[in-house]
């Protein structure tokens, strides 16, 4: 079985078009942060943009309150209002359902951003802030600015990884399984808490977990269809 | 607020109304202005509001909305979602009303009463209503803030800009018979959206907890005192007095009552804005 390049087929013997998605299991996730941190490091995001968020709060009341932890990212749904409503065309869904910016489309209108129910997307004001305000970029910023460069006044937001799944499918390797072409905070998890993979295919681990384990969508009822799904 | 509290409870929309978000905030506040004022002065066949309000649109909106733009030359590519985004059919409807807007006041300076002029006066009078239409529309499309989800909220922009439009026209002049009308137009218009204003809360308030706590926001929360000063007291009950006390015949009291009905309607947009707030996801 091969599977799908961003915008194109799978392999030749059978040419079925990927759905990437994630699934999260809540009851795995210890609130680590290194989902979070795997995604800055990756894409180099400057400081106060983040692709990926760990969310804490508590539930209940007090004697019996619990502390939740739910990470959160695109959800890089289906129906994607933050595409619907672009009106330059720089938000795309690829056709294996991966939702993108095109940050040289953009023209920072902020419409996607506002449109987007899970506020999952950052709008960048400035270039070149620095991690360490008054004492310069780090080696490590400089770097990030010519390996992953992130326009200014321009919409950014998690794109799944597309870099290493585009190019573990064109060396072969299966995206979810193979861990250089899976997304980044998914490798970091420890306790493998998230899992990847296609959710057009039925056999696929992740389809499988989401049907057996009954794993959701946060807020449904908005109809946007997300590729992200929590297990209680 | 820490990274890992967002979106865990009420979360505000900050984009829109921060930083260079004014400026869009502005350019909404701009277009119910100018294509309000357009048709109020398309009606009333008054070519100096017509002019006001094309200069409002082109100079006013259009110039916020270069200011904002990340790369002015490439706008363009903003028509290029109309199959689905409300902004680019609204980028496209103000093109065509800056356009036919300069045939039309040409015409009307050079050949007064042909029919090329009467075809541009209907082409620029659908433009503005659809500019009008569409400043309501953009953001009562996002249906992750439920506040700004109603079917009222066009409406009652709408209301604000003939509202505004019918000041601006008796400030600057009308060439017609509608002096007295004018008058009479404003204070119907200043019912009808005190009712729309006052309907769009009570909806909102009844459309689900997030909708609700928006309301709370404007009506008692942090943006209480800009609600009840700036849109009741300068936007609907200063007007109320001016056109019930000699609007007719001042026309300081014409200047004053546009200044204050535009201050309500920045003051209420305002409030909208900043009152539009996302249900938390856990």
């Amino acid at each position: 079985m091969g599977w799908a390049l961003g915008d194109g087929y799978t392999g030749e013997k059978e040419r079925r078009m990927a759905r990437w998605g994630m699934v999260i299991d809540l009851a795995r996730c210890v609130g680590c942060y290194a989902c979070m941190i795997a995604c800055k490091e990756e894409h180099f995001l400057p400081p106060g943009v983040f692709w990926g968020r760990l969310l804490v709060t508590e539930t209940g009341k007090y004697p019996r309150v619990r502390k939740v932890s739910i990470p959160v990212l695109c959800n890089h749904c289906e129906e994607a209002v933050c595409v619907k409503v672009c009106p330059t065309g720089a938000s795309a869904r690829r056709k294996d359902g991966v939702v993108t910016v095109d940050s040289h489309k953009c023209e920072g209108c902020r419409c996607c951003v506002v449109a987007c129910p899970y506020q999952q997307r950052t709008y960048l004001r400035e270039k070149n802030k620095e991690y360490f305000p008054a004492q310069g970029l780090t080696e490590f910023e400089r770097i990030g600015q010519i390996l992953y460069p992130h326009e200014a006044r321009s919409v950014t937001k998690c794109n799944f990884c597309a870099e290493r799944i585009d190019d573990g499918i064109r060396k072969g390797l299966k995206p979810g399984l193979d861990r250089e072409a899976t997304p980044a905070c998914v490798n970091m998890c420890m306790v493998k808490a998230r899992r990847f993979g296609d959710l057009g295919d039925p056999d696929d681990p992740v389809s499988v977990l989401i049907r057996e384990r009954k794993a959701h969508p946060l807020r449904p009822e908005l109809g946007s269809k997300p590729s992200v799904y929590y297990i209680d | 607020m820490k990274p890992y509290e967002w979106m865990v409870r009420y979360t505000a929309q900050t984009e829109w109304v921060r930083g260079g978000g004014l400026c869009i905030w502005l350019s909404f506040f701009a277009g119910i202005l100018g294509s309000g004022s357009y048709l109020v002065s398309l009606y009333f066949n008054s070519a100096t509001g017509a002019l006001v309000s094309w200069l409002v649109i082109v100079a006013l909106k259009g110039g916020l909305h270069i200011a904002d733009a990340r790369k002015p030359l490439g706008l363009w590519r903003m028509v290029f979602g109309v199959r689905t985004s409300w902004i680019a059919r609204g980028m496209g409807f103000t093109i065509c009303l800056a356009l036919f807007g300069a045939i039309q006041l040409f015409l009307s300076y050079e050949s007064p009463g042909s029919s090329f002029e009467t075809l541009f006066k209907a082409l620029t009078g659908i433009a503005a209503a659809a500019v009008l239409l569409y400043e309501g529309f953009t953001i009562n499309s996002i249906v992750g803030i439920p506040f700004w989800n109603s079917g009222l909220l066009p409406a009652t922009l709408m209301s604000w800009g003939i509202f505004q439009g019918l000041a601006l026209v008796g400030f600057v002049g009308s060439q017609a018979d509608g002096e007295k009308t004018l008058g009479a137009g404003n204070a119907v218009f200043l019912a009808v959206t005190v009712v729309l204003t006052c309907l769009y809360f009570w909806n909102a308030a009844y459309a689900g907890a997030t909708s609700k706590e928006s309301v709370k926001e404007i009506l008692i929360g942090r943006l209480g005192l800009l609600f009840w000063i700036g849109t009741v007291a300068i936007g609907f009950a200063a007007p109320g007095f001016i056109l019930l006390s000699g609007y007719d015949t001042d026309p300081v009291a014409r200047a004053t009552l546009f200044v204050l009905e535009a201050l309500g309607c920045l003051s209420f947009t305002y409030g909208v804005f900043r009152a539009g707030l996302y249900s938390p996801l856990v």
